[in-house]
């Protein structure tokens, strides 16, 4: 990466009449192997490497990104810059919250680099989940699975001083099967990450999960019966409360989207100023604390400083059952008079940093999961979900189990087929009465912004007990 | 112009020379505005200049790609790509890539959305309109975006080709109280034709009959689709018609070709026409782009082919190759025969429903599905809105939903906005029986 040219770049924009400028550089080696039935279907890699200007003048920002490493096309782009952000023309002048510069370099260890494990290991240990699978006793008529690698490499520059660099593998995998079964097909996906180097690849246990998923879904095939729809306990696993967390409170709680800056794709909050829901309102039970947190080591969402160079903490978004903490970027935390905390993500060059979540969890309980069975006399175990949504308030979410039993007096008894709880953000979080200990996070790709950027997050988290609602 | 393409021949003549079986590159010239507003202001302006090459190569049957930057170090990604091939396994289902060469038509990209630099009036042309219909209350947020693409394709089976595509669209959501909101949109591959003031009224219009809405009630419904939301909805038909979603049994259209999978005044077409935001005279293999009927009255006529995939279905491929598979560019509804009054006047009791998000499905080979309506939703009775209703989701199944079409407006228009409606498509107002809808309890 030419680092020249990018301080060259910022210095250029110095010289006009400007509030705030800055200059990201990002180089990214991105390679994604592609199977289907266990028979590679393509092979694709490439390397991506670009540099954007971020400027605000006259309270308006422009942005210009380009692929072309050269000096006049970086003088075109300030220039560019500049003048979009003098044309939005706005009435209220936008501003950044303050924040200190920082010079610092920061990068993500491999115990085994990623960029050293041959292709075709790659690929054979994905063809092995596949032979894996073709010896279960289950069906599959079909299955996708496709490895990723991406190497990031960045070098972010402002008017304001700072000089931050930093380097991050990430390595991701999903695995998509489709049973068939008595003239009946049902279908599982599983998506893996992990920031670091090849060594999460067998620590994923791929096959092992995947092999689970197939005889879970001949069992809803097979043996599993439909609930009779009614109020009842629910055992939320940990992929279905990492869902749960990662709607119906990492989401409402963007500070762009309770502004109304995403409102016209991802929608607005249930939470807005004059509202019934503000910081400080009950949103659940005390037994609920949900974070954000990017800095867990290795986790898909890794970041040790935001795309506004930023430092990163953990967050309490619903702090024992209470709306707490915003997600922020300097923008947002201008206009609510707050400091950014750090979570301003955008995935290249060419995208402008937004507000987004890096890994949302509820913090663990006391109990076992044993221990939050037992305690229910009648109720259902959704382990796992298929279908899933929420509305763009993040108010009416609908989670479809994949992989649930029925509970009877503590006791995990059949599978029920596709079992459903279509409520509320506050109805599903005031009836949780407890929280299980042990944390399972998952991979996942959270999707916002237009043009969309999914970013790579952990969700996941503790079991949950839900009392009394209505499940179908 | 002729640079471009001769420097894209260079990189699939060096390919070939290297040893590679067949060889396809494509360079893409783009340049992209956005204009982002939300509170009635602009929040950035955006600009993009991208400069890419396409390249995907066969040696005995493996299939690798990669996209290059720039012309300087081709040599280098060409050995490196070939390097992967040679450890990579075969490909069972590549077929070849498009052999011949074929005569295209002259694009009709519109030179003016390659100059237009600063389009910020236009989101206030549309504010405008809104404002026109809710008053000074309105709280309005979209994007306005525009598309010039110089596209050189060459490969070593034959084709060879230049292509521009231009596109411009303004996605604006007008709310006139906290929870009463229309979506607009205005669609277009022209300056001409692009009405922003369109998508403003639209939206403006909804937002203001959708005032003092109620939570709604479940059950199972005749509904009104507005073009938007019919857009969402012809997106997941146009997903599921790709031969590779039938192979990845990702289709509730696996074994039914022949078969009636919709009522008779059902035509479903892919058709990257001159006027669609994603016009092309050639797909990614060289193969010139064609209308294509996948469903003519009712029955399920083709897939959607690239050369390898019409190999394996023993049929000719139908100009939709992507650089791995075949998809679908732009979809036309076939207009009916009534008026978007008639269908409202002749409903006794149901939904219209403007625009919706978040589909998300249980299983893509059976169809069960959930989305969430939102903007305007009206119960209708006896052919008028009674009420503006709130916090409902279809929960329904996407081959049933095809099947239970009743009536087709003659009025059409082209929509497309985010990933929600998907590729473009040219909807028209579609009545539709019996559509299951679910709330939170």
């Amino acid at each position: 990466m030419d680092e020249d040219l990018i301080n060259c770049a910022l210095e250029y924009a110095q010289t006009k009449k400007i509030e705030y400028a800055e200059v990201k550089g990002q180089s990214q080696t991105a390679d994604r192997i592609v199977l289907r039935n266990g028979n590679l279907e393509a092979y694709v890699t490439a390397v991506d490497s670009g540099f954007c200007v971020r400027i605000m003048a006259n309270g308006g920002i422009g942005f210009a990104s380009t692929n072309k490493w050269s000096k006049s096309e970086a003088k075109q782009l300030v220039d560019l810059a500049f003048k979009l952000a003098k044309a939005a023309n706005r009435k209220e002048k936008l501003s950044f919250a303050k924040k200190k510069a920082v010079k610092t370099k920061w990068t993500v260890d491999q115990k085994r680099k990623i960029e050293n494990i041959p292709s075709e290991d790659r690929v054979e240990a994905l063809t092995e989940v596949d032979k894996t699978l073709a010896s279960c006793n289950v069906k599959i008529p079909a299955t996708i699975s496709q490895c990723s690698i991406d190497l990031i490499t960045k070098y972010f520059v402002n008017s304001e001083g700072s000089r931050i660099r930093s380097f991050v593998p990430k390595i991701g995998a999903y695995f998509f099967i489709t049973v068939a079964e008595q003239g009946k097909t049902e279908q599982a996906y599983e998506q893996f990450g992990y920031s670091g180097g090849w060594e999460a690849f067998n620590e994923w246990k791929i096959a092992e999960k995947m092999v689970h998923n197939a005889k879970v879904l001949k069992d809803v095939i097979t043996r599993a019966k439909r609930l009779a729809p009614g109020t009842t306990d629910l055992i939320c696993g940990s992929e279905v409360a990492g869902i749960a967390a990662h709607e119906s409170c990492g989401h409402p709680m963007e500070a762009d989207r309770i502004l109304g800056r995403e409102m016209s794709q991802a929608g607005r909050s249930f939470i807005y100023k004059g509202g019934p829901y503000w910081t400080g309102t009950r949103i659940g039970s005390n037994v609920v604390t949900v974070v954000d947190d990017p800095t867990i080591e290795h986790s898909y969402g890794y970041y040790l400083y935001d795309d506004e160079g930023v430092k990163a903490r953990r967050r309490l978004l619903y702090k024992d059952g209470v709306i707490n903490e915003f997600l922020h970027n300097r923008e947002s935390a201008a206009k609510l008079g707050t400091r950014s905390n750090g979570s301003s993500r955008s995935i290249n060059y060419d995208r402008e940093a937004i507000v987004r979540m890096a890994n949302t969890f509820v913090l663990p309980g006391k109990l076992s999961e044993e221990e939050l069975i037992e305690d229910v006399k009648h109720g259902v175990y959704m382990k796992s979900f298929t279908e899933w949504n929420i509305d763009d308030k993040r108010f009416n979410q609908r989670y479809v189990g994949r992989e649930a039993y029925l509970i009877e007096r503590g006791e995990l008894k059949q599978p029920v087929a596709r079992p459903v709880i279509e409520t509320t953000t506050e109805k599903f979080w005031t009836a949780v009465d407890a929280v299980s200990k042990e944390v399972k996070f998952d991979a996942a790709t959270c999707g916002k912004g237009d043009p969309s950027q999914g970013v790579p997050v952990y969700t996941g988290g503790p079991c949950l007990r839900l009392r009394g609602v209505f499940v179908k | 112009m002729t640079e471009m393409l001769s420097k894209t021949e260079e990189i699939v003549k060096k390919a070939k020379s290297l040893g590679a079986d067949e060889v396809i590159a494509k360079t893409t010239l783009g340049k992209y505005r956005q204009v982002r507003f939300s509170n009635n202001q602009v929040d950035i302006t955006v600009a993009w200049n991208d400069y890419v090459t396409d390249v995907i190569l066969a040696w005995k049957k493996r299939l690798v790609a990669t996209q290059m930057h720039n012309f300087t170090n081709v040599d280098t990604s060409l050995r490196q790509l070939l390097r992967l091939a040679k450890v990579s396994e075969e490909s069972p289902t590549f077929g070849g890539f498009a052999k011949g060469s074929f005569p295209y038509a002259k694009s009709k990209a519109d030179k003016k959305l390659e100059d237009l630099e600063n389009p910020t009036d236009y989101v206030f042309e549309a504010i405008e309109a809104a404002k026109k219909e809710i008053g000074s209350g309105i709280d309005s947020g979209g994007i306005l975006f525009t598309k010039f693409e110089n596209v050189y394709l060459a490969s070593s089976e034959g084709p060879t080709g230049i292509d521009a595509r231009s596109a411009i669209e303004l996605s604006i959501r007008a709310f006139s109280e906290r929870e009463a909101s229309g979506h607009g949109v205005a669609c277009s591959s022209t300056l001409r034709d692009f009405k922003p003031s369109d998508a403003g009224t639209k939206a403006g219009e909804i937002a203001k009959l959708a005032r003092s809405p109620k939570i709604g009630e479940e059950g199972a419904y005749d509904v009104i689709f507005d073009p938007l939301i019919f857009g969402s909805i012809v997106s997941i038909w146009a997903g599921m018609i790709s031969a590779y979603s039938i192979m990845t049994q990702m289709s509730v259209f696996v074994d039914k070709l022949g078969k009636k999978v919709a009522p008779e005044i059902v035509i479903l077409k892919d058709n990257p026409a001159v006027y669609s935001m994603s016009n092309r005279v050639f797909d990614d293999e060289g193969v010139p782009t064609r209308e294509n009927v996948f469903i003519d009255q009712g029955i399920l006529k083709t897939y959607l082919h690239n050369t390898s995939t019409a190999k394996i279905f023993k049929t000719k491929t139908t100009g939709n190759a992507g650089l791995i598979a075949p998809g679908s560019w732009s979809v036309e509804m076939d207009a009916g025969g009534v008026s978007k009054e008639t269908l409202f006047k002749e409903m006794k009791r149901g939904l219209y429903l403007t625009n919706t998000w978040y589909t998300r499905f249980q299983n893509y080979a059976k169809g069960d599905f959930s989305t969430i309506p939102r903007d305007g939703i009206f119960l209708v009775e006896k052919g008028e809105i009674k009420q503006s209703l709130k916090d409902l989701r279809i929960s329904d199944n996407a081959l049933t939903m095809l099947g239970n079409i009743a009536g087709i407006s003659k009025e059409r228009q082209q929509v497309h906005w985010w990933g929600e409606a998907d590729p473009p498509s040219l909807s028209p107002y579609v009545l539709m029986k019996n559509v299951h809808m679910t709330k939170s309890k």
